[in-house]
């Protein structure tokens, strides 16, 4: 269903989130070369122009939304999102590090400047509004404080207090591309859920930042995904 | 393994499995497990399974990493994600087989090359290591393993769970070669019963028969073995509360050049001088207890630690083959020529510890340490002499008096005052230390510390079946030669009433306290400034200073402004000033403070020149300096430069004077990738050290003040202690070194190219006031005494070059090859590669070899398991 499901058009995943992951694997004897992987650990913030991106974005937001709020739970929200980020998973599409049936074709029509221009129109435009996050709950627990019994650490160490990305404090602390962490807050429980699912199951490595993941979501059982996608959904 | 000894110790209550014991990882500890590790095969014990990283550092940093002062860190080893055990299995296995043959060409048996390892031509099992993981549960299994031979292998086990619990056993034997190219005339070497071979006569040989007998001695290598092998545990007891246990043994055994006095055997002296061999064959057995416990408040840690030392060949006996000769010429009626030295005792060591620390408000913390120890000895003692019939000289025959002992008196353990040592030093400790940083910019620290050492071991040296005091001088040997320095106090008899002997030990020990200030401001972004101020107030027992302080100021001083470079520069003074002084604190232990002893007709000769100032007590003022720069170009390069002195100056007219020793080192890092690696290091120290001291007036030319009334006076200038008798000693060393390494991984080979030189200079010079203050005055001999003994120097160089090949996944090779070569000279072996027999002196160690050089080749293949 899942795979059925991400049959949409324009879906960018998070880092934490790999609908990628769930598309058929082309057949043994037809196999391609594997992409080399996608080093995003010296990757600088990118810019772009968010006005010719808007003007290429249409078809983005016929699962999207035209606002970049997604119309349905199983594609993620990228309005507000990082724009270097939006722009790495782009490129993993296109190059190879990532597919999907739809976002693999999708992506391979963009130049590297449309690519950036469309990162940088969905990252301007406002993000989902914050909910009624519950603090006492596990998921809060698992995002502030981790659980170090079980090898879990804290995801606000990456994606802030608040699950709005890394904050602007970090930018200047050396060495880490902190502007490729995405933005998690508001994005939907089943989206968080199935994308945890697959770092747990060892998927997405493509990207660098999917190795960090994949480190994180290992000692994750299935109750703590579900706690934890619930929480973020409320942020 | 065939000494394998591993003690089991049970730790009750380790809770296998238990949840969240935040056992903190105690490798490199002597808490759990064995610092020392690896072999000259592979000096870290596990090369052979790191492969390098391809990925970098971090997932989440990019390029190499520095120390926040910009040194780069060492390239980690690429993680192996290992073999399912079975399909499905949590359990994931890796290792690595080695096996391979090792040839040697050049001076293999060179003593350099040989000191610490036990190179051999052939077959070499070379290396084993297995680990296996369990990913889900944390628990693992390790084990590695290395041999060369039967003296240089190593075997360690490990076991446990990842925040709960682990267990460590293991087993070593590591050679230590003293000399290669000794040549003992004894029987029985390695044994604590050295005999003279047939051809010599224990205190009747001629110097040209002992000369033929050390010609005829075969060549032997001197050196020991340390088997080390342990068992240690550590886990949750209860609750968070952490336990550890270990228990390691060491056995120490094979040989060691030793000594052999008959007394002296220069001029018109006739003793004997032996360079002979003792055995060794120690055990040293640790034991180490903890229990630790981090609350929320308060952090606790009792510490238990044991040490338990046996000579299984506690004394030595040795023949010797001079015949002695008494200096007035009467007809020699002592016999001496056996010697008995006694070894190191059975002794046993106790501490126990505890720390405490704890959060205070205002950003402090507070700790305090209390420990208590102490060291005992209670062996067997052995009698003062091994002689038989009688030892001294009889001077009737001349009309002087029978200056002679039987040894049947003194040859029993009934000649001693006690039959066991009972000797026993204990020892405090407390250490109190806040340190607070109420503010980001700002922090202080103070500390005090008290430490006791309380030697309790009394011994007088009395004999109940004689009645006399002291011990017999060097096997009775002395007393045999010169008439009356037999060693003995006897108040009833007029030889040697007075005779100013020793007669007690010297229970030498210390009071010491010690308060700290320090702080810390940073100022700025990229400068930080520290003081610290140190007050050390020690107060020694039985020694020439009652009270000694030392005042030290240290200021550092870290810096960023200078573009990318880290700046680090300190200096540091020091002022040591103390009570005064009493030169000769030692009558107490010496029969002048029996009851019966009586003052020489010209009064007791002074102890020592009353001007010198021990250097360890004496007036001083120290500086010391050093700056560190350290320099990243780019993200690939970083050049570190050190540059540091240290200067003592010392306040005496006799004594130490001064030290002073300067020193620079230049690093370069270069690593481009994790593919690449270079480094190249270059270091070099000199040092002097200025020494000042005056010989006493003993007869000739030097004045002639002992056995006069002048001979009491203990000043310098004085009849005693002439200007004239003074003399200076001026040491100068120089050591150098240099390595460069180079890595580079090319795929399916990787080479590693490493370059290392070591040099080391030395220099005594010497000058004197007049020939006053030379042993030997005749013209010859002075004109002879130069201002230098010979300099002293030694070099080596050691290339090496290897080559991991990877066949297949599994399958590879590595290829190295070795050359090392060296040069050695030291004036104490001058001549010895001619004969080792001068006179009344014989020698046993020719030295290390002038100039040796070898070549070692290898291949060893690897099998991934």
């Amino acid at each position: 269903m899942i795979r059925q499901l991400s049959l949409a058009a324009f879906a960018l995943a998070l880092s934490c989130a790999a609908v990628a992951q769930d598309a058929p694997a082309p057949a043994a004897s037809a196999a391609p070369k594997p992409a080399p992987m996608l080093d995003v650990r010296a990757q600088p913030p990118i810019h772009g122009d968010a006005n010719a991106g808007a003007a290429k974005a249409a078809v983005c937001g016929a699962c999207h939304g035209p606002q970049g709020i997604a119309i349905a739970p199983n594609f993620p929200n990228l309005a507000g999102q990082s724009a270097t980020y939006l722009y790495l998973q782009l490129k993993a599409f296109k190059d190879g590090q990532r597919s999907d049936p739809v976002m693999t074709g999708q992506a391979a029509a963009l130049s590297d400047q449309d690519m950036r221009n469309l990162a940088a129109h969905f990252a301007a435009l406002p993000a989902k509004p914050a909910g009624m996050p519950d603090a006492a709950s596990r998921g809060a627990q698992l995002f502030h404080a981790g659980d170090p019994a079980k090898g879990v650490p804290p995801c606000q160490g990456c994606h802030g207090p608040a699950g709005q990305g890394p904050t602007s404090a970090w930018q200047g602390a050396p060495d880490t591309a902190w502007h490729t962490f995405p933005r998690l807050a508001g994005q939907s429980a089943f989206y968080i859920g199935q994308e945890l699912g697959d770092y747990h199951h060892g998927k997405r490595v493509g990207v660098s930042n999917g190795k960090v993941m994949q480190g994180v979501a290992q000692n994750l059982d299935e109750a703590d995904i579900q706690a934890l996608a619930a929480y973020i959904q409320s942020l | 393994m065939r000494k394998l000894q591993l003690l089991l110790l049970a730790l009750p209550g380790l809770a296998a499995g238990s949840a969240a014991a935040q056992v903190a990882d105690g490798s490199d500890t002597m808490r759990v497990g064995d610092m020392q590790y690896g072999n000259a095969f592979d000096p870290r014990g596990w090369t052979p399974m790191m492969a390098g990283i391809q990925e970098g550092f971090s997932w989440l940093h990019a390029g190499m990493k520095r120390t926040p002062t910009g040194v780069p860190y060492p390239y980690p080893p690429q993680a192996d994600d290992g073999t399912p055990l079975a399909p499905g299995s949590d359990w994931t296995y890796r290792g690595l087989l080695q096996l391979g043959y090792i040839h040697l060409n050049g001076d293999r048996n060179a003593e350099f090359f040989r000191q610490y390892s036990d190179w051999k031509n052939g077959f070499a099992p070379g290396y084993l290591g297995l680990m296996f993981d369990n990913r889900r549960t944390g628990e693992y299994v390790e084990f590695r393993g290395s041999r060369l031979s039967a003296d240089d292998q190593y075997y360690r086990l490990r076991a446990g769970k990842y925040g709960s619990y682990r267990v460590e056993a293991f087993y070593r034997d590591m050679p230590h070669t003293v000399s290669t190219n000794a040549f003992p005339i004894w029987n029985g070497i390695g044994s604590n019963q050295l005999t003279l071979p047939a051809s010599l006569t224990p205190g009747g040989s001629t110097p040209a028969q002992i000369a033929a007998a050390s010609a005829a001695a075969p060549r032997r290598t001197i050196g020991l073995t340390r088997t080390r092998s342990g068992l240690s545990l550590e886990g949750e007891l209860y609750r968070g509360w952490i336990g550890s246990a270990a228990i390691s043994n060491e056995e120490r055994k094979g040989t060691r050049l030793w000594g052999g006095p008959m007394f002296f055997a220069f001029n018109q002296l006739q003793g004997g001088i032996n360079e002979t061999v003792r055995p060794i064959d120690f055990s040293t057995t640790d034991v180490n207890l903890s229990l630790r416990k981090v609350g929320k408040v308060w952090r606790f840690v009792g510490t238990y630690t044991g040490s338990f030392f046996r000579n299984h060949k506690d004394y030595l006996d040795y023949q010797s083959p001079f015949q002695l000769q008494n200096v007035v010429g009467v007809p020699q009626v002592a016999n001496i020529y056996q010697g008995e030295f006694s070894l190191e005792p059975d002794n046993d060591y106790h501490n126990l510890r505890l720390d405490l620390s704890r959060e205070l408000k205002g950003n402090g913390q507070f700790s305090v340490a209390a420990a208590w120890g102490t060291m005992r000895q209670n062996a067997a003692l052995r009698p003062p002499v091994t002689c038989t019939g009688l030892l001294g000289v009889d001077m009737t025959p001349i009309g002087g008096p029978n200056y002679t002992l039987p040894c049947a008196d003194w040859n029993t353990p009934a000649a001693l005052s006690q039959r066991n040592a009972n000797a026993r030093i204990d020892t405090g400790l407390f250490d109190a230390r806040v340190n607070f940083h109420p503010s980001s910019s700002f922090g202080w620290h103070a500390g005090l510390r008290w430490y006791r050492e309380d030697n309790k071991t009394r011994y007088l040296a009395y004999n109940p079946q004689t009645g006399q005091y002291g011990y017999i001088s060097e096997n009775g040997s002395q007393g045999s030669i010169v008439p009356g320095e037999v060693g003995i106090f006897d108040p009833r008899n007029p030889l040697y009433w007075s005779s100013n002997v020793t007669v007690r030990n010297v229970p030498y020990g210390y009071d010491d306290t010690l308060f700290e200030l320090g702080g810390d401001w940073q100022l700025g972004r990229r400068d930080s400034l520290g003081v610290v101020y140190t007050f050390d107030h020690n107060e020694p027992k039985y020694r020439e200073r009652k009270r000694v302080d030392e005042h030290r100021i240290k200021i550092s001083w870290v810096s960023r402004s200078l573009g990318e470079a880290t700046l680090r520069a300190s200096y540091e003074y020091a002022r040591r000033r103390g009570g005064p002084y009493n030169y000769d604190p030692y009558a107490q232990f010496f029969s002048e403070a029996l009851p019966g002893f009586v003052d020489p007709v010209n009064g007791l000769p002074a102890h020592t020149v009353a001007d010198m100032r021990k250097y360890d007590l004496s007036d001083r003022d120290e500086s010391k300096a050093r700056l560190i720069v350290t320099y990243p170009f780019g993200d690939a390069t970083t050049v570190s430069a050190t540059l540091y002195g240290n200067r003592d100056r010392y306040a005496t007219p006799i004594g130490r004077q001064d030290t002073r020793s300067t020193g620079a080192t230049l690093q370069w890092d270069w690593q481009p990738s994790a593919r690449t690696t270079a480094s190249a290091y270059l270091g070099i120290e000199t040092s002097h050290m200025g020494v000042s001291n005056v010989g006493d007036s003993d007869g000739g030319a030097a004045g002639a003040a002992l056995g006069t009334p002048g001979q009491t006076n203990p000043k310098l200038g004085g009849p005693l202690y002439p200007y004239g008798n003074q003399w200076w000693e001026f040491d100068r060393e120089r050591n150098s070194n240099a390595g460069f390494t180079l890595t580079h991984d090319f795929g399916r080979v990787r080479a590693d190219l490493n370059y290392n030189y070591s040099g080391s200079f030395g220099h005594v010079g010497y000058s004197y006031a007049t020939i006053g203050a030379l042993a030997y005055r005749e013209a010859d001999a002075a004109a002879a005494a130069g201002n230098a003994f010979p300099d002293n120097k030694y070099r080596s160089n050691t290339l090496e070059l290897g080559f991991n090949v990877d066949f297949t996944r599994r399958l590879g090779m590595r290829l190295f090859g070795r050359r090392e070569t060296g040069s050695f000279t030291d004036w104490h072996y001058l001549g010895f590669d001619q004969t080792l027999s001068y006179g009344q002196r014989i020698y046993t160690d020719k030295g290390p070899q002038h100039h040796y050089g070898v070549t070692m080749l290898g291949a060893m293949f690897n099998v991934k398991l």
